[in-house]
């Protein structure tokens, strides 16, 4: 293997004199040319200032005073008068623009003059506490004796009472109001009466599944707001997403004003696109992200620069984290420069690495997505991030930390061998052009609708043709009536059931129940993950080796009923893959389009997924080592999709045998699913992709060597009869039951998807298909017109409008 | 498929009382049972002591344990020392929409001086009425009102004795009262929602007794620890 440079030879990049994320650009830029793949500058901006509003009242003027407020930024007091005229206001503006004041200022100033309530939600617990010490600290500074309270699964019991009656700014997170604070409502009646403003930060987190549930949270919420006739304001943040009006207007189903120009001055920002480099020409072997993280890291701290890395994994923190203090931290008199950052550390533990950043003593810090929220640990000159986040909106809410008022910053992307972080870093152009992706959900979604109709019902009765969001409940109720949890008398539906539904109901997973992984290794019980209903056949079957921080754990027993894997730690050189075959049936169409000479579609499918069996394979490498049976049910679901097909005429035409179509169609299926991936903005389990005939009849697998095989119903290899139709059709479903929504974006984006992934492989740098473009292929020695990659460019160029 | 909860015909739609509102029953029965002191040492409970006629035992039975505002009250069983005799009256909802009277007619058997006696009343019959109240827009009768809750004092004397401190237990132990048919406490909501789906009426009548007693042995309970001395610190 070749050697990479030595570790110091890099110090001669080391800025001497004080730089600044430019000049630390610059250098790189001439240093590594080749594996910076783009490189592009967002331009200083000019703060915009005004007034403190003249009818804020004069104690919070003042303790603003005291905290060293004297004026205010423009989105700052755009959102005050936007709040004062009663609209619901949406704020969109970059991490570290001063977002908070934009609802700490009406709120406070509500509650020192009305004594109105407020309720703020934050995705996690340590927001919550963040915003609360903010709070405190406000208040201290000025005697304003407003009250704040975080209201989470921690807080004690006793203090629940206290906080109920005397909190004037509540501060919790989606679950808490959906399990705890809504099934109780009564107990928060003079909360409920006194309610004005409900504050909900960090909306672009609330999208697909999770998304869909607290949009219905917020229905309930409403209701129960009715209830104590009121009807509250809502105050909307978010970082940069593609559709934050149409968004928040989503999640509360109510006209919003939104304010998107953030009057924040901020440096010059640089970004470099960053793509190990290639150690093995024959394999394809690039060198670890991690290892070009780490230089640029060390480059950037050397040079004086305050540096934040983020990983994907915590192991990967560890790992980092442990390289970088080998440099810096070395000698143990001195204070530590390095500090790790994560998930699975003590609240206090975070609190101090928090405090340590803000004060300047830490030099760099080392990251999970723990610290991509709100977290405010200060300004710093560059981040860099081992690996892409998987969507575009999260890589610039993460360069976003990096900035100064007057200094220029870096953010770094390193690209992983992950397929879609290859493709992200060589279409820089999808960068710097790209819109981030657009957030959605999908309240309507039967499943999750009838969870929060059944929660709703045990809130409040249902009477007469009550609306729940946009529809009538009526057929729902019905249908709950019919189990038995409703009691219809008149035109009253009440609760009558012992049961207390929210329990039941998760905001954060998918119907059926995660599946628990119980590490028994050495007699231990330990739970050591959690793993999606959805993901469990293809991950947890007996034999399965699953990958948990790096380390593998071989999966030896799996309770498929109570919901559990237990494995134990293991030694091996080779991972499973599942081989899973997924048959659909198109139901119901209820689009079509042309699509180049063939047709695009979307509608509702039936999929019926099997794992038959898997692969072991051996790591680097990637030969296959041998199968193992797998034994589980067939899991179905109902779902939609978009699909694509071409006639039979038109593939007749353009491949001599109808194995190079199947390869063909294979190869698309996999780059269109990488592309939509992106588009969607979709967690890449939730978004599946299938091959199989236009009527069901018959589904294609990719056997080991990456080629398509026939499959009949049963499972095993087919051949269709002759004279039978050959319509192959490539499907991207929801993995979720009923469709959680992405289908119809996708349709919409059709001709846009078919293009990207024309692009996405034409530009692969591998010859005949790769897991960065059209999926793993074993080399072969056919003739480049029929590689895998040629092939699936012929079905794409076949489905490309005309 | 799911299937729906059967509609049931019962020609056993017997539930005693009279008809006080649409859909509310009403029983009054004066029975002769203990015989309370005028003054009630309620030392034990760290109370001053209270005469008789204050004291109000009262009971409800539930659709369920889970708490929360999806669980009501069916039946609210209250009793008082009406001329030393023991006076246990009733309130049984035949309908949902009855709610709103039975919650009114119980308000009105509370005055200012009312002292509440319960059996873990303060954790479970006092929120859950409060959330009823609350539910109908009601103000909450027992708020503010002085309630003696008998099973944190009986716990405090006996948890090491006995295997477990429920009313049942406490009345075998101090009453040596011996129930005969009784509805387990468990099954009562299923008894009333038999009812209310058109079956049979014969366990919400054992709810009923099963209420009664429960308010026979709370005053029993209570006489027995008014005779105990006061329990140090």
């Amino acid at each position: 293997m070749n050697a990479l440079p030595d570790r110091y030879a890099t110090d001669d990049l080391v800025l001497r004199d004080p730089g600044d994320g430019r000049t630390l650009a610059q250098r790189l830029s001439k240093r590594y040319a080749a594996r910076i793949t783009g490189a592009f500058v967002v331009p200083a901006r000019e703060g915009s200032f005004a007034p403190l509003p003249a009818d804020l009242p004069p104690a919070l003027a003042q303790a603003l005073h005291t905290r060293g407020i004297e004026q205010l930024y423009s989105h700052q007091a755009e959102a005050w008068t936007a709040t004062q005229s009663g609209a619901h206001v949406a704020i969109v503006t970059p991490t570290a623009s001063g977002k908070s004041l934009c609802y700490t200022l009406p709120v406070i100033s509500a509650a020192m003059q009305d004594k109105a309530k407020a309720l703020y939600l934050f995705p996690t617990k340590a927001l919550a506490q963040d915003q609360v010490a903010e709070l405190l600290e406000l208040n201290k500074a000025g005697e304003l004796g407003v009250k704040a309270f975080t209201f989470d699964g921690d807080t004690p019991g006793d203090a629940r009472q206290a906080i109920r009656l005397h909190g004037d700014i509540v501060v919790s997170n989606p679950d808490m109001l959906h399990q705890a604070i809504l099934p109780h409502h009564t107990k928060w009646a003079q909360f409920f009466e006194n309610l004005r403003y409900v504050v909900i930060d960090e909306v672009h987190t609330y999208r697909g599944v999770f998304g869909s549930h607290v949009a219905n949270v917020i229905r309930r919420l409403k209701r129960v707001c009715a209830f104590y006739g009121v009807t509250p304001q809502f105050i909307l943040c978010s970082a940069t997403i593609g559709n934050p009006q149409e968004h928040a207007e989503a999640l509360i189903e109510d006209a919003v004003t939104a304010i998107t120009e953030s009057g924040a001055p901020t440096g010059d920002q640089h970004v470099l696109l960053w793509n190990p480099p290639v150690i093995n020409p024959d394999l394809g072997l690039r060198a670890s992200a991690r290892s070009q993280t780490n230089r640029i890291a060390r480059l950037a701290i050397k040079s004086g620069l305050k540096t934040l890395v983020f990983a994907q994994s915590r192991s990967m923190v560890e790992v980092l984290t442990r390289y970088l203090k080998d440099v810096f931290d070395h000698d143990p008199r001195k204070p530590p420069r390095i500090r790790a950052y994560r998930g699975g550390y003590l609240p206090k533990e975070r609190r101090a690495a928090e405090r340590e950043m803000r004060a300047g003593s830490i030099d760099g810090i080392v990251s999970t997505s723990a610290l991509e929220l709100g977290v405010d640990i200060g300004s710093l000159d560059v981040v860099v991030l081992n690996g892409y986040p998987g969507s575009v909106a999260a890589t610039w809410q993460r360069f976003g930390r990096a900035g100064r008022r007057q200094q220029s910053a870096l953010g770094v992307l390193v690209a992983s061998s992950d397929p879609l972080d290859q493709y992200l870093v060589r279409h820089p152009e999808f960068f710097q052009d790209a819109t981030p992706e657009h957030a959605r959900i999908q309240p309507d979604q039967p499943l999750i609708l009838l969870d929060h109709i059944r929660c709703a019902a045990f809130e409040l009765p249902f009477i007469g043709d009550e609306m729940f969001g946009t529809e009538v409940a009526t057929p729902w109720l019905d249908l709950l009536g019919e189990e038995g949890v409703l009691h219809r008398e008149g035109d009253r539906r009440e609760w009558i059931a012992d049961s207390y539904p929210a329990i039941a109901v998760s905001l954060r997973s998918v119907a059926d129940g995660n599946f628990v992984v119980v590490d028994r290794t050495d007699g231990r019980q330990t739970i050591i993950a959690e793993v999606d209903y959805s993901a469990a056949a293809v991950t947890l079957y007996e034999g399965a080796i699953h990958m948990i921080q790096s380390l593998p754990y071989q999966v030896e027993k799996l309770d498929w009923e109570g919901r559990k894997a237990y494995v134990t730690r293991t030694q091996v050189d080779y991972y499973t893959d599942a081989i899973d075959y997924t048959r659909l049936k198109v139901l119901d169409c209820f689009d079509s389009s042309h699509a180049g000479c063939g047709q695009a579609h979307h509608g509702e499918v039936h999929v019926v997924r099997r794992v038959p069996g898997y692969k072991k394979i051996r790591f680097y490498s990637h030969e296959n080592i041998g199968y193992g049976p797998v034994t589980l049910p067939d899991q179905e679901l109902h779902t939609t999709a978009v699909w694509w097909q071409l006639p039979q005429a038109v593939l007749d035409a353009a491949f001599e045998q109808r194995q190079q179509a199947l390869d063909g169609f294979l190869g698309a299926a996999y780059a269109l699913h990488i592309v939509a991936t992106v588009a969607v903005m979709a967690e890449a389990r939730d978004l599946q992709k299938s091959v199989g005939s236009g009527d069901g009849a018959w589904f294609v697998s990719a056997d080991f060597s990456g080629r398509g095989q026939i499959r009949g119903n049963d499972g095993q290899p087919a051949t269709p009869a002759p004279g039978a139709p050959f319509t192959p059709t490539v499907y991207l479903y929801d993995a979720f039951p009923g469709g959680i929504g992405q289908s119809e974006p996708l349709f919409q984006r059709r001709e846009d998807l078919v293009a990207q992934s024309i692009s996405l492989i034409e530009r692969c740098d591998c010859r005949a298909g790769c897991p960065a473009c059209v999926g793993p292929v074993l080399a072969a020695d056919e003739a480049a017109a029929s590689t895998p990659k040629a092939l699936a460019l012929r079905v794409l160029a076949l489905l490309v409008a005309l | 498929m799911r299937r729906g909860p059967a509609t049931i015909s019962s020609g056993d739609r017997e539930v005693p009382g009279i008809e006080i509102a649409p859909g509310l029953r009403y029983t009054e029965a004066l029975v002769d049972w203990l015989d309370p002191p005028a003054v009630v040492e309620t030392g034990f409970a760290r109370m001053a002591p209270v005469h008789h006629y204050r004291l109000l035992h009262f009971d409800t039975e539930t659709t369920g344990l889970a708490g929360g505002t999806g669980t009501r009250a069916f039946m609210i069983g209250a009793a008082d020392w009406l001329d030393g005799r023991f006076r246990i009256r009733q309130l049984t909802l035949t309908t949902m929409a009855a709610e709103t009277a039975m919650l009114r007619t119980f308000a009105e058997w509370l005055s200012g001086d009312t002292v509440l006696v319960s059996y873990n009343g303060k954790c479970y019959d006092a929120p859950l009425l409060a959330t009823r109240y609350r539910l109908a827009r009601l103000p909450n009768p027992l708020a503010g009102l002085a309630h003696l809750d008998l099973l944190h004092p009986v716990r405090r004397h006996w948890k090491r004795q006995w295997p477990d401190c429920r009313l049942a237990t406490a009345e075998r132990q101090l009453l040596g009262v011996v129930r005969e048919d009784d509805l387990p406490g468990a099954e009562a909501p299923a008894a009333w929602l038999t009812y209310l789906r058109g079956g049979p009426a014969r366990n919400l009548r054992r709810v009923a007794a099963h209420n009664a007693q429960d308010l026979k042995s709370l005053a029993g309970v209570l006489l027995h620890m008014a005779r105990c001395p006061a329990s140090p610190g």
